[in-house]
């Protein structure tokens, strides 16, 4: 309970900054004569109406007595000593002295103070500055299911609700468009291509009732419907197919999530699944390739590589690069499904909603134990469950055998304790020597040591590197080939004795890399003879690294007969070194350090274990061991998995560990003071929004709970049916894509800063229905386009502009500019060179330089005419550091940030991408010769071209400008015209 | 919170008033232009306050901001350290725990090059950037920056857009949407990137984010074959000829007007004619003022680009750099000359190797070397021609970058990260000349007072003071918050205002 009553003390302190109004008139309290003119004299500038330092204010008495954010209460009634307020106003504490500028307050005033506190703080209620009820906002109530106005005309219920609106402002609804405007209108919004004439000439013709439902069930029905729509939903959640920041490398699996998202909208996939799968569909549904491809929602948006893979967590700069992350990952979260700006709760309190800063961290918490990731899983759904199944069966066995050894470990006492908690991580910081770089693999390396006096060598070791870069991990620098050789000379041109012992295995042939297994010369008798003071090892084909060749060792061992490493700690000398302490140095070669075999220690430690067990546990264990061995080989059996960039537990080493060494344990998460990673106040527990209380605002987890758990319960929290937010959110957004703008107008922002909504009481009812009626996107849908608010004329009214120029009203339908994606599409249709080809990896339309380091996405260099670009836009590969330049000029959206609703302008350059790259002249030509190909003589082809490009055939007036344009400057130049009309880029 | 700010705006482009409609869609142009060529140049009244008004009086019309990507080190250019000097060699020890993005903590490390007097007020300048002697009394330079983070993409979106994380407009993005365009045939804002290549981030340390797009950054390359892109038909467009080119406007003209004749009161159909004409009159001013030929022997020599391009040795020199980023700052000087706003030059790409960037962790006179000394060579030219001009005085000159890098040295010859304190400078635009603001400690490891470093936001406050904008009116609404430039720090630096 403690922690409830916590969360509602913090949800009173942020009511501070609400505008409140002047205080009650006339004294009658002590307080009233004394302390509060002190308090206003001194600290209501900082901490009253105007400004609300640290969310906290001295003349509302709930927030004075309990705000005060990291050191609230400031005022503890009864006991002044231990009052914060007391310390700042004493200057006891000299960092914090208040106030922090002017005149101190007085020995009398700070008694007068001092005095009030001891004797109970006493505040009358009628002292106090009223505020507003921070929880009496519109989207934090219940949604309602009202019924639409009865109007005799308004047979359906979204007209019901518009019209009377209209008719209260002295408006009314535009008469219907016509036919073919309406069914382009349709094509657009519901597949973002435009109609064939045939297509539109057939509806035009068509005039039985049904003729439009018919077209909006064929369209709602269509592929083509889900490829439009996701680019919408991957607007909002800013989905990318690179990381963003420095180092934009490709993310090669990103796009089975937007492929995921096609795939649910086309199936409607009942919305609240939708929403759990992306939070937590591997909790949920595990057993379904789409709970794992869901999981691409988290880590949709960008990732700071170099935070991240270079510099660990236990770094300052490591700890802002997972802040900052998961700060990405809540905001996309209650950003995309809550339409809340959680985010803003990150260094204060909400400055304007009901959000105090422990809400936005717990949940932070909610995602705490993730990573953006690669995620195995299997797109055939057969093969996908029997997978989850083996892995549930191998994680039964794993606990099992570890509950086994867990009795085991203590009789085995002090040995197993000693090797388990030998240092030998694979992640040692001294990594070892590292020749300098060179071009071909064929340059000639070598690194020697001295052993300060002639050694009879017993045999010579070579330990291999461990080093995350480029993912070759262990085996680091390993030479393909080299040979070994002693001499007491250091230049090693008299005296050189080769070790023969393994020479053509090291020397003749490729070695194969041996990961971290030691290599030894094993002291044969052919080697016994050898001495020297120097031990050189020189290779003569280099390890690949990443364009480049390098050498590398951990560890140089020379033991002599009696055993002993007569290297160790001795200096080392090399052709070239790169010394990049502590990492690389040659006096890494002989320091002791060096990666252990993994697989050594394992068989060690089960010798250990088993020498303790008895019959029976031994028969147990092996019993166990031999049914992890046989799912292990049956996991083995199965194809080579797929895999889907998605939130995850990351089994990672070096400085990008991620949790999984932890078992995917969730890493705590504190209140930051002023979001400073710095400064971590209290840990907090997973939970969601406080201001709701259908639902605890902290999880009823226990604390040992998984990860997953913590997902879930936000996956469940947010698709409750009681959530009033979520149902809102969505079927805002819906709306706002058919007409332009939505219910209301800021459909990422429900809060105090955001618009209200229009129409409130339509928004409920279609939110009711929406929830009610199994949340199906494609009833909502028709429900909207079917209405006649939908179908009406999209023309301008002079009268009606006065009263409402913005048209929130809905008077008319709004005039659309298409879509960077539309035009691109409509582009390709009318040329008829769109490849409708769906899914798979994304369509690149640049040449990539430079891969290995930071990738240099060059658009200039691809060939307009590649075919392989024809695919529709939603399936670009979306890069981030570099955003596709023609489209970010027709306002695509930013895949670096959230986008609820695009920006629209009309600028020159925007003008200069239509006319002049060479997308539009290469397919200009593509549409010319295809209406050649359909029609024998120019005027018929202008006319073709005009009906495919607008869905009607010129009037007599353009077609003869048209015509003589073409004859003039050729085909092409005319359908480059085309392109770049007006009425190509806005739909009526 | 109250929206009093002129430049207020919501998104919803339903909801817009004309002016708002026009200032918002009004083009790479600006609004006042486009609203001049609507037959608009007078906002009507009961539209309140103009946009574009300013908030105060300007000192400064137009900004260059000089960007070094991978992070100049304040140690080996600007902040003399005499300390290190004597300590050269020594065991580094900085008195506290240090973390340093690799871990680079070996040996003090003595500036790189000599540093000596210039100028009447006598400040200390490396050798290798002794140029910009020649100028320094007009410099005012900040000793005591400090960073948010030593990673290079955060840090360099910090210093670009007021912010660590992508997704947020670059300044000179804030400039244009504040104070709209002085040209109607060039764009507002204009990035010349380096040669070799984007530095971190890409297009995201200059693009609009969530202002309306005409206000990104426009990129230019000079000298390339390209260096505007689709200025021109692309070579997959041989149909196009001059001829065809002025009858597609005209029948496009016709056409559009046709249709916006029959839908009456939509405004973009409007502006987007408009729009047309604007592209072609930015057809025949960009390519004259990116003609550098142009330019008289005097002040191509006075830039060192007398001599004209060369063949350069692969490996990385001082002469070819001077080439290149002095024909950037010619480029710079002639666009602001037509009017352009603002100017972000760069000087260095991303961290790959070889180094072609200031990020010298393996050897500070390899790659220093040559970038400072064309850095030098071409920013004392510009300085020294803005003044010949008259320029000068209403031009605000930055000199930034990521962050500085370690007083101790790293492998021996190189510098880590220091995101603790570095140098920024600045000149021009009614700032003060001659004058140092905040010093670095004896090592150049933290401001030397710690208390009272100088942020980024304090420079992007003074740099928008000094255009006449008040940075805490300058506002945005995105995503539920009033977004500004400067997040919600940042305090106008009034010392070095002149």
């Amino acid at each position: 309970m403690k922690s409830l009553r916590q969360i509602s003390m913090a949800t009173a302190a942020w009511i501070a900054v609400l505008q409140g109004m002047l205080p009650m008139a006339g004294a009658a309290s002590p307080f009233e004569d004394t302390v509060r003119p002190i308090l206003e004299k001194n600290c209501c500038s900082c901490h009253g109406p105007e400004k609300q330092k640290s969310g906290y204010r001295l003349d509302v008495k709930s927030i004075a007595l309990t705000g005060g954010e990291g050191h609230a209460p400031n005022i503890i009634p009864g006991n002044a000593a231990a009052s914060p307020l007391m310390k700042f106003i004493t200057g006891a504490d000299k960092d914090l002295i208040m106030p922090p500028k002017g005149q101190p307050l007085s020995p009398a005033e700070i008694e007068t103070v001092r005095a009030w506190i001891e004797d109970g703080a006493p505040w009358p209620d009628s002292a106090s500055v009223p505020v507003n009820d921070p929880l009496d906002w519109w989207s934090l109530k219940p949604i309602t299911k009202p019924a639409p106005p009865t109007l005799p005309l308004a047979a359906h219920p979204i007209d019901a609700f518009i019209q009377a609106k209209l008719a209260e402002n002295g408006l009314a609804p535009s008469p219907e468009a016509d036919a073919r405007t309406l069914g382009r209108r349709l094509y657009f919004d519901l597949t973002g291509l435009p109609p064939s004439p045939e297509e539109i000439g057939a509806f035009a013709a068509d005039s039985s009732p049904e003729a439009y439902a018919r077209l909006v069930d064929r369209l709602l029905a269509s592929p083509r419907y889900g490829e439009r729509w996701s680019r919408h939903w991957l607007d909002v959640v800013h989905y990318g197919d690179t990381h963003g920041y420095d180092k934009d490398k490709i993310r090669p699996n990103a796009w089975p999530y937007r492929d995921y998202v096609i795939r649910a909208l086309n199936a409607d996939k009942p919305y609240a699944r939708f929403v759990q799968e992306q939070i937590a569909g591997d909790i949920l549904f595990p057993d379904s390739p789409d709970g794992i491809e869901a999981l691409g929602f988290i880590s949709a948006g960008p990732w700071d590589f170099i935070g991240h893979a270079e510099v660990p967590e236990t770094k300052t700069d490591g700890k802002i690069a997972r802040h900052l992350d998961r700060d990405d990952m809540v905001a996309n979260a209650m950003g995309t499904f809550a339409s809340q700006t959680v985010h803003c709760a990150q260094c204060h309190h909400h400055k304007f909603d009901p959000i105090p800063q422990e809400d936005y961290y717990s949940l932070q918490a909610v995602f705490s134990a993730l990573d953006r990731t690669e995620r195995k899983y299997y797109r055939d759904g057969a093969v996908h469950a029997r997978y989850q199944n083996l892995l549930r069966q191998q994680k039964q066995d794993v606990e099992a055998l570890a509950a086994l050894d867990a009795s085991l470990r203590t009789k085995a006492g002090g040995a197993l304790a000693a090797l388990e908690s030998d240092d030998k991580t694979v992640s040692i910081p001294a990594h070892g020597y590292h020749s300098a770089m060179a071009a071909t693999e064929g340059d000639v390396k070598w690194v020697q040591v001295d052993l300060g006096q002639p050694v009879r060598i017993g045999r010579v070791s070579l330990l291999p590197c461990h080093d995350d870069f480029n993912g070759i991990g262990a085996g680091f620098g390993f030479p393909l080939r080299f040979r070994i050789e002693a001499s007491d000379d250091p230049e090693f041109l008299a005296g050189v004795q080769l070790l023969p012992q393994h020479h053509g295995l090291t020397f003749n042939a490729d070695f194969k890399n041996p990961g971290l297994t030691r290599f030894d010369t094993d002291g044969g008798k052919e080697e016994a003879g050898i001495t020297g003071r120097y031990v050189r090892v020189t290779a003569v084909k280099l390890a690949p690294r990443q364009g480049d060749f390098i050498f590398a060792l951990a560890e140089l061992q020379v033991f002599d007969r009696a055993g002993k490493n007569a290297a160790q700690g001795r200096p080392v000398m090399a052709l070239d070194s790169i010394e990049a302490p502590p990492r690389w140095q040659k006096t890494n070669l002989t320091d002791g350090l060096a990666p252990a075999d993994p697989a050594a220690l394992q068989r060690e430690r089960e010798a250990l274990l088993l020498a303790v067990a008895d019959e029976a546990t031994k028969a147990q264990r092996m019993a166990l061991v031999a049914s992890t061995a046989s799912l292990a080989a049956e996991l083995k059996s199965l194809p080579a998995p797929d895999s889907v960039y998605a939130g995850g537990i990351h089994q990672g080493t070096d400085a990008f560990k991620g949790t999984g060494a932890s078992g995917g344990q969730p890493r705590p998460v504190f209140l930051l003071a002023r979001g400073q990673v710095t400064h971590p106040g209290r840990e907090v527990r997973a939970g969601a929004l406080s201001a709701l209380t259908f639902a605890p605002a902290r999880f009823p987890l226990p604390p040992d709970a998984p990860e997953g758990a913590r997902r879930a319960a936000l996956a469940h929290w947010l698709t409750d049916p009681r959530n009033p937010l979520v149902w809102r959110s969505i079927v805002n957004r819906v709306w706002q894509y058919h007409f332009g703008h939505g219910l209301v107008a800021t459909p990422g922002d429900f809060g105090r800063n955001g618009a209200l909504p229009s129409h409130p009481a339509l928004l409920d009812w279609l939110a009711a229905g929406f929830r009610d009626g199994g949340g199906s996107l494609k009833t909502l849908h028709r429900q909207i386009v079917t209405s006649a608010t939908y179908r009406q004329a999209a023309m301008g009214n002079a009268a009606a502009e006065k009263i409402d120029s913005g048209n929130t009203l809905l008077w008319r339908q709004n005039r659309r500019k298409l879509e960077a994606e539309a035009v691109r599409d409509a582009v390709l249709a009318v040329s008829g060179k769109l490849d409708l080809t769906m899914g798979g990896p994304g369509w690149q339309d640049f040449v990539i330089e430079r891969p290995e380091h930071s990738p240099h996405y060059q658009y200039g260099l691809a060939d307009p005419g590649d075919p392989k670009a024809w695919r529709r836009s939603i399936y670009r590969c979306i890069v981030r550091s570099q955003t596709q330049p023609w489209m970010t000029s027709l306002d695509c959206a930013d895949p670096s940030m959230r986008v609820d609703q695009r920006n629209e302008s009309l600028s020159p350059l925007q003008a200069l991408a239509l006319l002049n790259n060479g997308f539009i002249l290469t397919q200009a030509q593509h549409f010319a010769e295809r209406v050649q190909q359909e029609r024998p003589d120019l005027p018929g082809q202008v006319s073709r071209a005009h009906e495919l490009a607008f869905g009607r055939p010129p009037d007599a007036t353009a077609l003869a400008p048209l015509v003589d344009f073409a004859k003039a400057n050729g085909l092409p130049a005319m359908c480059r015209v085309l392109f770049n009309l007006n009425e190509f880029t806005f739909t009526d | 919170m109250a929206h009093e700010s002129p430049f207020h705006q919501r998104q919803t482009p339903g909801q817009l008033t004309r002016r708002e409609f026009l200032w918002q869609s009004g083009g790479g142009l600006g609004g006042l232009a486009l609203a001049a060529m609507l037959g608009q140049d007078q906002v009507r009244a009961e539209d309140g306050p103009s946009p574009g008004q300013l908030h105060h009086p300007a000192k400064a019309r137009r900004v260059v901001q000089f960007f070094m990507a991978g992070a100049a080190s304040h140690l080996d250019l600007f902040d003399y350290k005499p300390e290190l000097i004597k300590r050269h060699g020594q065991p580094s020890d900085f008195g506290e725990p240090v973390e340093a993005f690799q871990d680079g903590l070996g040996p003090w490390l003595r500036p790189l090059w000599d540093f000596k007097p210039y100028g009447q007020s006598g400040k200390m300048l490396s050798d290798i950037v002794a140029p910009l002697g020649a100028v320094v009394d007009d410099l005012a330079f900040v000793h005591n920056m400090v960073g948010k983070s030593g990673v290079h993409s955060a840090a360099t979106l910090l210093q670009t857009t007021g912010f660590q994380l992508p997704g947020f407009p670059g300044a000179g993005c804030w400039a244009g949407y504040g104070l709209g365009s002085m040209n109607d045939n060039l764009p507002t804002f204009v990035v010349l990137p380096d040669h070799r290549g984007f530095a971190s981030n890409g297009v995201k340390n200059w693009d609009a984010a969530f202002l309306p797009s005409q206000h990104s950054g426009t990129i230019i390359r000079p000298g390339a074959e390209v260096p505007i892109a689709d200025l021109f038909p692309h070579p997959s467009g041989k149909f196009i000829t001059p001829a065809s080119e002025a009858a597609a406007q005209q029948l496009m003209a016709g056409m559009n007007r046709a249709h916006a004749a029959t839908r009456e009161g939509d405004q973009r159909l409007d502006a987007r004619i408009r729009s047309y004409e604007l592209a072609a009159r930015m057809q025949l001013a960009a390519p004259e003022a990116l003609d550098l030929k142009a330019e008289p022997d005097h002040v191509l020599k006075l830039y060192g680009l007398d001599r004209g391009p060369q063949a350069w040795p692969k490996e990385i020199n001082p002469e070819e750099e001077a080439y290149h980023f002095s024909s950037k700052c010619l480029t710079a000087r002639r666009l602001l000359e037509r009017g352009v706003r603002f100017v972000q030059v760069w000087s260095g790409n991303d961290n790959s190797f070889p180094r072609r960037n200031w990020d010298s962790h393996e050897d500070v006179q390899r790659d220093h070397g040559p970038l400072a000394h064309g850095m030098a060579c071409g920013i004392a030219a510009f300085i020294k021609d803005l003044k010949q001009r008259g320029l000068f005085d209403d031009t605000l000159i930055l000199w930034t970058t990521e962050f500085g890098r370690m007083p101790s040295s790293q492998g021996g010859k190189g510098r880590d990260h220091n995101p603790y304190v570095f140098t920024n400078w600045l000149g021009g635009g009614g700032i003060k000349g001659g004058v140092t603001h905040g010093e670095s400690d004896h090592w150049g490891y933290k401001p030397l007072e710690r208390a009272h470093p100088t942020l980024v936001h304090d420079i992007h406050a003074t740099l928008l003071h000094q255009l006449g904008l008040d940075h805490t009116r300058l506002t945005f609404r995105h995503n539920g918050v009033d977004r500004r430039l400067t997040d919600v720090h940042g305090h106008v630096i009034h010392p070095l205002l002149a």
